[in-house]
């Protein structure tokens, strides 16, 4: 019953709070009976894909729970831009962001002993809106074309699909692009430094954390790369993310604890270039390699651990050779 | 999609679908006449020819029992909960009415057709 339980309790977090339970209650004994029906047909206990194929027939559960919903709400421009499925989910994370922004503000400028504006409101709010809505319009447009496919199946779920090639190879994309800019920075330190290149050179603590950040990169590569070719190895995603995220939030803690540019001997003007290291300094603590990125990764890393625990849970109960019964889902998806 | 307009089967599919969405209503109460859950009734819709997925029949169940025309029970039966759905007296009213209407339109149809 984990496979339905764990259905279910993804449906539950989209639905009505007042009727959540009892709606529920509803699906439960429906798709039980469903199952009970499936299993007498063929005479045996259904397997994991099997019951995976009962979901998949019944729907994503943002849709079945967004059904239950009196007031649809959603994004429009002459066209949906963000479905009523995907709209809730939208207003939580953006109101987060703000909220988020707006308390982050005013306390950095009370610790600067700046007087609080508007101004440094404007931009942050607006990049916020900009970033979260586009993000959302992406996901719509994901789900519009691969309307059966989720990005992230319950935890227990995941553990019996296949990771989807097009999530893979967009990550491969992505990490590539970034080691290359880690890999081209010690050549190009404007990459980094930008105008300031001339008056200002990269700290020692590059040299300490610049081979670990890059062997990071290398096994964030190696592994979706394996992925791509291996999507049934399923269990590998998260457990070598929970890994490569963990260690990675730990480097960016320290990576960032340490002052990343310095006034280069060979600047004309020191006074300028001090004055020039402290705020390249400070706009790098907190915008590029800001708290975020350690905060991100250490999310990310709780976040796969939890969809790890059902692999773990397996090979605890059934070796490695049983936690993978997705082949069987071949016909199913 | 041309200009804006869909095309012809897709014009087709969502007619169908409105066409449908009424007659379900008219489908489940007759079939709630006699007291039934979920999944049966959902089979019972079937074995009669109007196939109905459950994320549209139990939205809609819920949506009747607001409106006053279905009660339900939380009872137990082979060991487990299940929630049993048959209509109230109000729904009973409204679905002879509605089956007159439906009766009136289909006859209304059958002359038009028959002209023609």
């Amino acid at each position: 019953m984990a496979l339905l339980d764990s259905y279910l309790s993804a449906v539950k977090r989209c639905l009505p709070r007042k009727h959540r339970t009892d709606i529920a209650a509803e699906l439960r004994e429906d798709l039980l009976s469903q199952m009970e029906a499936r299993q007498e047909e063929l005479g045996r206990p259904l397997t994991d894909a099997e019951q995976y194929a009962v979901f998949m027939q019944h729907g994503d559960p943002m849709v079945v729970a967004r059904r239950y919903w009196p007031n649809r709400r959603s994004l429009s421009l002459g066209w949906e831009l963000i479905g009523p499925e995907l709209f809730p989910a939208y207003l939580f994370v953006l109101g987060l962001n703000l909220a988020i922004t707006l308390a982050v503000i005013p306390l950095v400028n009370v610790i600067y002993h700046a007087p609080i504006t508007v101004q440094p409101f404007v931009l942050p709010v607006a990049a916020q809106i900009v970033c979260v809505t586009a993000v959302f319009i992406l996901l719509n447009l994901v789900r519009l074309k691969f309307p059966q496919q989720w990005i992230y199946p319950p935890a227990e779920l995941a553990s019996v699909i296949p990771v989807q090639r097009w999530y893979s190879v967009s990550g491969l994309v992505a990490c590539s692009v970034l080691m290359l800019w880690w890999l081209a920075i010690p050549y190009l330190p404007y990459l980094v430094l930008g105008p300031s290149a001339g008056e200002l050179k990269l700290a020692p603590v590059w040299h300490r954390y610049y081979v670990p950040v890059l062997l990071l990169f290398l096994a964030g590569m190696g592994q979706r790369a394996l992925i791509v070719v291996r999507p049934d190895w399923n269990w590998l995603l998260p457990t070598s993310r929970t890994v490569i995220s963990g260690i990675g939030a730990v480097v960016m803690f320290f990576f960032r604890a340490h002052p990343l540019v310095v006034v280069d001997a060979s600047a004309k003007n020191l006074e300028h270039a001090e004055k020039l290291a402290r705020s390249t300094n400070a706009w790098m603590g907190w915008g590029l390699f800001g708290p975020w990125l350690w905060l991100y990764l250490g999310i990310g890393a709780l976040f796969y651990a939890w969809y790890s625990l059902p692999h773990l849970r397996r090979l605890l109960h059934a070796g490695l050779d049983r936690i993978r019964p997705v082949h069987e889902l071949n016909g199913v998806l | 999609m041309a200009n804006g307009t869909i095309g012809g089967p897709e014009i087709l599919e969502n007619l169908k679908m409105e066409l449908r969405r009424g007659c379900l209503i008219v489908a489940v109460l007759a079939q709630l006449r006699s007291e039934q859950y979920g999944y049966t009734l959902r089979k019972a819709l079937a074995d009669d020819g109007l196939e109905v997925d459950e994320g549209t029949l139990y939205p809609l169940l819920r949506r009747l029992e607001t409106q006053g025309l279905l009660v339900s029970q939380w009872r137990e039966e082979d060991k487990r909960n299940k929630r049993f759905y048959r209509l109230s007296p109000v729904g009973d009213q409204i679905l002879n009415q509605l089956l007159n209407e439906w009766q009136s339109i289909n006859a209304s149809l059958n002359r038009m057709l028959q002209e023609v």
